[in-house]
Formats: structure tokens, C-alpha cells, sequence
């Protein structure tokens, strides 16, 4: 269970690092505009702006064309926009630095908040598990048996605080 | 006329506190007079709200422009449906919507028949008359709709056009009424820990609130969804935009509490979590009200001189920080009796799910206030867009769902490894056969292959339950299968409304998930006469006409579009100019089928009637509409009242007290 769980959150984990876009070799516009705030005010993305009032839409679109067309790579283009306006042209934080914490806290607190359910599960979970049928119990065995359930649920409660 | 409504806003917020004291003494020292009182006032608070609600619609419908609000939302050209929404298109009609809505929730409250948990409405009753003062105390101060200007003007500014949809009727009351609602269950949550009757008692006076205003809430997050896919003009439906997010959080965390609260009832377990939820969720409901109206959030440029961001943080702190110390303070009372049989039941998947479900709550509220807290921390400004929701949420998402097809498959207490077997085998092999038909069909984006197989495992998995549960019916009743079906539906209520409803998420996240994978654009610069393709389709640009009406000036392109050259009819896509607004309004052509939106948009054009579009084909989009009225079905079958109901509750009530 817990080594299932496990490779389950890496399994999410990888899942989360490798879901950019799928890329043929031949870079585009989208490509780009997809990673990128628009900067005339409305905080869309630039490939999802569609006011043709936007000038800085127009503009930057045409500098991506250009760029492209130049021949420099994906990465060169963002990174000269971040030059030209700094982090925020991005769309999302880069996965370096501080923004980190952005990207892998909520999966920490959910790795914790996991650990927090297995040892409450392992408490709450009886040991021994019941025999599906029970046989008649003679009067000795029920007085065992509430004794142990008192034992165990005083146990139980104790311990969960 | 416009000061009645004012005085009646005035003698419903000193009639509330009224309300709200004397619940409290003669709750507290047993004085049924005083409470009877408290109860009148309460309900005369509604009748004093409904008053003003009236005079203010009164006065938009007959355009008195002496009041600023009439002036700032509505012009003489609107139609009647419009005028009426316009109540909620302002910052101060929606509040006053807001706190009537509370007021009406309140007033059913105290009229409902109940069998019993009568001694928690006294206390439920004065915490929903808190918060009500406190929207009454905003109305009176900060926004008062009723605020006159010296010279009335001969015609007011209109509603803004992007709002002209019918969007606009449905979307904000379905979404305010969600918030509203959860104020609720949150009040008797409170009562229960005043009172100390922390039995169960609460839980099922709640349960259908909760399931309401969660309701209403998922119905005003789709149609939201669905205007923006439709007016919006961008293509898409959802952009993690910040008003977004905070509509999107008490509703995660409400799904949350609906299922944890089913441990509560079952095993008397988890009840300081439930707690906790509750008032997660009441607390990012007013958060989700403040964003919505205060704009703090949602862009760099419209950071808002509002005065009412002060107000609504006091009151979210206080309500928040004393929900949590008297929470604190009934700890000992909160006792859980936890105890389960087995790691692998239906109970741990419970756990998981509100683990994922609080999560990826914590996900969207980390990247909402993220930029806030790079600039405090870093002293740089960054954007958290879509990219990071999507990555990040994800996988959460993802995992949720196959949960909920694993938590179908596992019974209560106890699951047996031959029962395990039994019961996943067919689900997972006909899953599995799904995604190696996908993938013979030509699907090659893994993400895309596993995606797709775990919404088909977990349909499976609910259909395959319903299958079993006809056929034990049919055996047993010796029914027909339709009858044996309509049986088990309908003596289950909340069981199959629930799977209703999980029916519906799953239908949505096909529609986002092939959406999203596999949209494509294009954007063209055309002379008339000249065509483009874009996947299966030809469009071919025709002409260009101008058109003026009333009110705006309309540029309407028109395109013949062809599929495998097959002719489907012309498709519109439109600007439109208003007088009065600025900025144009895009009004995009979709044609729309079970498999994929054709989806065109108006770009811009030249003199030459050279016109450039943007054409994007979205695949499966329309699922999500159809998966939002299959969650309203499941949910109001959920919500029906069950006519048996009396006899079982009575069982519980004496089982655990």
C-alpha cells in the first residue's frame, strides 16, 4: 500500500514534469505565445488574446515571427522577452529559484497530508483482523472481547490526539 | 421612493442584530418568548430586504436615473430581461443581492418543518444574522445602491455589452446563491459547537443546504465557463484567472466536506475535519465574494480603491479565527470514534479523495496568491497563468478521478482480495481495451491514451455497479430491467444521484481533456474569395458587410465552410461597435458537434475587405455542456427530498446521539 502510494505520487510527479506540449522540430508562433503573458494590460495569454485593439499583441507577435524566421531558438526568444519585461512576461513561474516553491509545495503538502492518513490509518485499522464468520462466543470470550475493545478504543483515542 | 429603500436597509440591519442577540439570550437562558421574537425580526429582516430588492428593481426597470446605480448599469434601449439582471451587474445591486439571498436562505431556515435539531436553529439562526448585519453594514456604508447624484441625467450608461448574453441572467445568481448558501451549513456548524450537540444532528440538517449551494456553485462555475467559451472571444472556457480560482475553491473544498461527511455519518468519524471543511469553505466563499468585487487580484492595472477590501478582510479574519477557537475550545467534544477494519475499504478512499480534493485546493490558492507573495518575497512580479494551473493540477485531477472509480469498486469496511479481483477485472480489462482501440484510432499523445483510459475505467466501473444492482433487483423483485433500474435509482436518492453526478464530472473532463490536448489554431490573413484549411476543414472567406443598429455598429464576416468538402452552412463571425462602449465586442461563429467546435473569430480587416481570422478546432468541447447538465441532473436527484425519510434518521439519531 504505502510503496503503491509511493510510486503513485512519482508517477504523478514525472506526469507533471513531462506534460509540456508535445513539439515537432519546426518551432511556431503558438509555441511561443503560448508561454507568454500579453502585455497591453488584459493578462491573457498572447496566443488567447484576440482583441485586435491590443497593440502590444500585434507587436509581439510580430517580433516572435521575426525571431523565428532568424532562426534562434525557443529558448532565446522567451528569453529575450524576459530581458525586454522581466519575469512576468511568462506565463508561469520558471521552475527554478524561489518559484519552486510554487511548483512543488502543493505536492509536498499532499505527500504530507498522505503521511498524515497512513499512521491515522494504521492506528484506526485493527490489527487482527475479525474471522469473517464468527463462532458462538461463550460467556468467558465476550467479556475478553469487551474488555479488549474498551482497551483498544481508549488506545485509540489517546493516541490520536 | 429611493430613501424608503435606504430606511428599509437601515431597520433591517438593526433588526438583524436584534434578531441576532436575542437568539442568543433565549437560546442561552431557555426563554422560548425572547427566541419567538428573534424569529419574527429575523423574518422581518427578509421582508425588509425584499422591500429595498423591490424599490431597486422597481427603479431600474422605470429608469430612474436620479439613482447612480440606474445611471452606471442600465440606458432606456434595454430589454426587460436585462434590466433585471442589471441587479447584480454592479458592485453594490449584486451585494444587495447577496445579503437577500441570505435573507431569504435564513427565513427557510426558520420556517422549514424539522424533526429534530430544532435546538441548533436559535444559534444557526443568530450566525447567519451576524453576517447578514455585517452585508447590511456594507450596504449602509460602502455601497449603497440607493446613492442619489444631483443632476439626473436623460439616459444612463448602459450595461456593459460583453455582459448582453444570457450568461448574464443565469451565471451570477446561480454562482452568488452558491456562495450565499454555504453561509448555511457554516452557521450550523457554529451552533453545534455553541451548543455542544455535536451528534450527528447538524450533519443531516445540513446535508441538502450543503448539497444546494455546492449545486448552485457547480452550476455557476459551467455557465461562467460557458459565456466566456461563447462571448469571451479566445477560444477557451477556463483561465485560472483569479475571480475564477476563488469561485472554483469553496466548490473543491465543498466536494471535500460532501464526501468526508458520509465518514461522519457511517462511522462517526472525522468530525473536527468536518468542521475544519465547513469553515474552509464558508470562509472562501465571502474570500470568493471579496475577489469577485473588490478586483485586488484579478489584473495589475485595476487595482481597486474600493473601500470595501478592508471590511470583507476583518470580517473573513474574524470569522475564520473564531470559527477555529471554538472549534478549539469543543476539541474534547469532537472525540473521534474512530476504528476500521481494513486499509483497502471504501472508508481509506474517502480519505484520499479529500486529501486530493484539499489539495489541489491548496494548489489553485497557492498560485492565485503566488505573484503576491514573489513580489513580497523577491521583489519581482511574475504571472502564474494557465501553464502552471495545468501542470499542477493535473495530475490532482487525474488521480481524483480514477479515485472515484476505485472507491465505487471497494465496499464499506471491508474488501477482500477475491472480491478486489472480481470487481476490478472487468472494468479495468474493458478500460484497457478502450485504450488500445484509442490508440489503433490513431491517439498518440500518451497523456492523452492514459487520460482517456481512466475516465472509460471509471465509467465502467459505475455502470458495471448499476448493472449488478438491476440485476439483483430484477432477481429479486422479478422486475423488467428498466423498472428494476428506475427502482434502484430512485430508492437510493443520494447514492445514484452522486453517481449521477460523477457521471457528469467525468463527461467534463473528457471535454477538457480532449480540448486541451488536441486544439488546434490557426490564424489567417484572407481576401474574399480566398480559402484556408484547418484539419478536416475549407473555409472560404466571402465578403464583408457593416451594418448599424440602434445601439452599435456591427462588421460581420461571412465564411462557407466545407467538411471533407462537404458543404456545412456559413459561419458569422462578427465586432460589434457600441456607441456607448469603448471597446469592440467580438461575437465568435461555433459550429458546434458530439466530436469537435469549429470555433472563428473576427480578428481584425482592412479597408480592402481583407480580413484576418483566427480559426481554432476544439475537440470534445461540447461534452462539457452536456457533462454540467448531466452533474444538475445527478445533483437534484440527490437533492429530492426522500419521502422515507423520518423513520431512518430517528434510527441514527438514537444509534449515536
Amino acid at each position: 500500500m504505502r510503496l503503491g502510494k509511493r510510486l503513485g505520487f512519482i508517477l504523478l510527479l514525472s506526469i507533471m514534469l513531462l506534460a509540456s506540449p508535445a513539439r515537432a522540430d519546426g518551432i511556431t508562433v503558438s509555441d511561443i505565445s503560448r508561454q507568454l503573458i500579453c502585455q497591453c494590460g488584459c493578462t491573457m495569454v498572447l496566443l488567447n488574446c484576440s482583441h485586435a485593439e491590443c497593440g502590444s499583441r500585434e507587436a509581439m507577435t510580430a517580433l516572435i515571427k521575426e525571431k523565428i524566421s532568424q532562426g534562434q531558438s525557443e529558448e532565446e526568444i522567451i528569453q529575450f522577452f524576459v530581458a525586454q519585461y522581466g519575469e512576468r512576461v511568462l506565463a508561469a513561474p520558471p521552475k527554478k529559484g524561489f518559484n519552486l516553491t510554487a511548483w512543488l509545495l502543493p505536492f509536498v503538502a499532499l505527500l504530507a497530508g498522505a503521511g498524515v492518513i497512513f499512521v491515522a490509518l494504521r492506528k484506526w485499522v485493527r490489527r487482527e483482523p475479525l474471522p469473517q464468520t464468527q463462532p458462538a462466543l461463550g460467556e468467558e470470550d465476550e467479556e475478553y472481547r469487551k474488555r479488549l475493545e474498551e482497551e483498544l478504543k481508549e488506545f485509540i483515542e489517546r493516541s490520536f490526539r | 421612493m429611493a430613501d424608503i429603500g435606504y430606511i428599509a436597509l437601515f431597520l433591517a440591519l438593526v433588526a438583524s442584530i436584534y434578531s441576532a442577540v436575542a437568539y442568543i439570550l433565549g437560546g442561552k437562558r431557555r426563554i422560548p418568548q425572547l427566541v419567538a421574537s428573534a424569529r419574527n425580526s429575523l423574518l422581518a429582516v427578509f421582508g425588509l430586504i425584499s422591500l429595498s430588492v423591490i424599490l431597486l428593481v422597481y427603479a431600474l426597470v422605470t429608469h430612474n436615473f436620479q439613482l447612480e446605480y440606474v445611471v452606471s448599469y442600465t440606458s432606456r434601449d434595454m430589454s426587460l430581461p436585462y434590466l433585471l439582471s442589471a441587479l447584480w451587474a454592479g458592485n453594490d445591486g449584486s451585494l444587495l443581492f447577496w445579503g437577500w439571498l441570505l435573507s431569504l436562505f435564513a427565513a427557510v431556515v426558520v420556517l422549514q418543518k424539522r424533526e429534530f435539531g430544532q435546538e441548533l436553529v436559535p444559534y444557526a439562526s443568530a450566525v447567519m444574522m451576524i453576517t447578514q448585519a455585517f452585508f447590511l453594514l456594507l450596504l449602509l456604508s460602502v455601497s449603497n445602491p440607493f446613492q442619489k447624484i444631483p443632476f439626473p441625467p436623460a439616459d444612463g450608461m448602459g450595461l456593459n455589452p460583453m455582459l448582453e448574453n444570457p450568461g448574464m441572467i443565469l451565471h451570477p445568481p446561480a454562482l452568488l446563491a452558491g456562495y450565499v448558501g454555504f453561509t448555511v451549513p457554516f452557521a450550523f456548524a457554529m451552533a453545534a459547537l455553541l451548543t455542544r450537540r455535536l451528534g450527528d444532528e447538524w450533519i443531516i440538517a445540513i446535508r441538502r443546504w450543503t448539497l444546494l449551494a455546492w449545486l448552485f456553485l457547480g452550476i455557476g462555475l459551467i455557465i461562467g465557463a460557458w459565456w466566456a467559451y461563447v462571448e469571451l472571444g479566445w477560444g477557451g472556457y477556463w483561465a485560472w484567472d483569479p475571480v475564477e480560482n476563488a469561485g472554483l475553491m469553496p466548490w473543491l473544498v465543498a466536494t471535500a466536506f460532501l464526501h468526508s461527511v458520509m465518514m461522519q455519518r457511517r462511522r462517526g468519524m472525522l468530525k473536527v475535519w468536518n468542521m475544519v471543511l465547513i469553515i474552509l469553505t464558508f470562509s472562501l466563499a465571502i474570500f470568493g465574494t471579496f475577489l469577485t468585487r473588490s478586483g485586488i487580484l484579478s489584473s495589475v492595472h485595476t487595482f481597486s480603491e474600493s473601500a470595501l477590501g478592508p471590511f470583507f478582510l476583518t470580517f473573513i479574519g474574524l470569522s475564520f479565527f473564531s470559527a477555529l477557537a471554538l472549534l478549539y475550545l469543543r476539541w474534547e467534544d469532537l472525540k473521534s470514534e474512530a476504528e476500521l477494519e481494513s486499509f483497502i475499504s471504501r472508508e481509506s478512499t474517502f480519505l484520499l479523495n479529500n486529501l486530493l480534493l484539499v489539495g489541489a485546493t491548496f494548489a489553485v490558492f497557492l498560485g492565485t496568491v503566488f505573484p503576491v507573495i514573489s513580489e513580497a518575497v523577491r521583489g519581482t512580479e511574475i504571472s502564474v497563468g494557465p501553464p502552471f494551473f495545468n501542470q499542477v493540477n493535473g495530475p490532482i485531477f487525474l488521480a481524483l478521478i480514477l479515485l472515484a472509480g476505485v472507491c465505487a469498486l471497494i465496499g464499506w469496511r471491508r474488501a477482500s482480495t477475491r472480491n478486489l479481483i472480481r470487481h476490478f477485472l472487468w472494468p479495468l480489462i474493458t478500460a484497457l481495451i478502450l485504450g488500445i482501440a484509442l490508440f489503433v484510432l490513431g491517439v498518440r499523445q500518451w497523456l492523452a491514451l492514459i487520460s482517456f483510459s481512466i475516465c472509460g475505467f471509471v465509467l465502467f466501473t459505475i455502470l458495471y455497479e448499476w448493472l449488478r444492482g438491476t440485476r439483483a433487483r430484477r432477481r429479486m423483485r422479478g422486475e423488467n430491467y428498466f423498472k428494476a433500474f428506475w427502482g434502484l435509482i430512485i430508492t437510493n436518492r443520494p447514492r445514484y444521484g452522486g453517481y449521477i453526478v460523477h457521471i457528469g464530472v467525468l463527461l467534463v473532463a473528457i471535454g477538457i481533456i480532449g480540448s486541451s490536448l488536441y486544439d488546434v489554431e490557426k490564424e489567417v490573413t484572407l481576401q474574399p474569395g480566398e480559402t484556408m484549411a484547418i484539419k478536416d476543414y475549407t473555409l472560404t472567406y466571402e465578403d464583408l458587410d457593416f451594418y448599424e443598429t440602434q445601439s452599435k455598429v456591427v462588421v460581420t464576416a461571412t465564411i462557407s465552410a466545407y467538411n471533407h468538402g462537404e458543404p456545412i452552412g456559413k459561419l458569422m463571425p462578427e465586432k460589434y461597435f457600441h456607441r456607448s462602449y469603448e471597446q469592440p465586442v467580438t461575437e465568435v461563429a461555433i459550429r458546434s458537434t458530439l466530436c469537435e467546435d469549429l470555433y472563428v473569430i473576427l480578428v481584425g480587416w482592412d479597408e480592402d475587405a481583407t480580413a484576418t481570422f483566427k480559426v481554432l478546432v476544439n475537440p470534445l468541447v461540447i461534452w462539457i455542456w452536456i457533462g454540467g447538465g448531466v452533474f444538475v441532473l445527478g445533483g437534484l436527484i440527490a437533492f429530492w427530498p426522500e419521502r422515507r425519510a423520518s423513520p431512518i434518521l430517528r434510527q441514527t439519531k438514537q444509534g449515536r446521539g
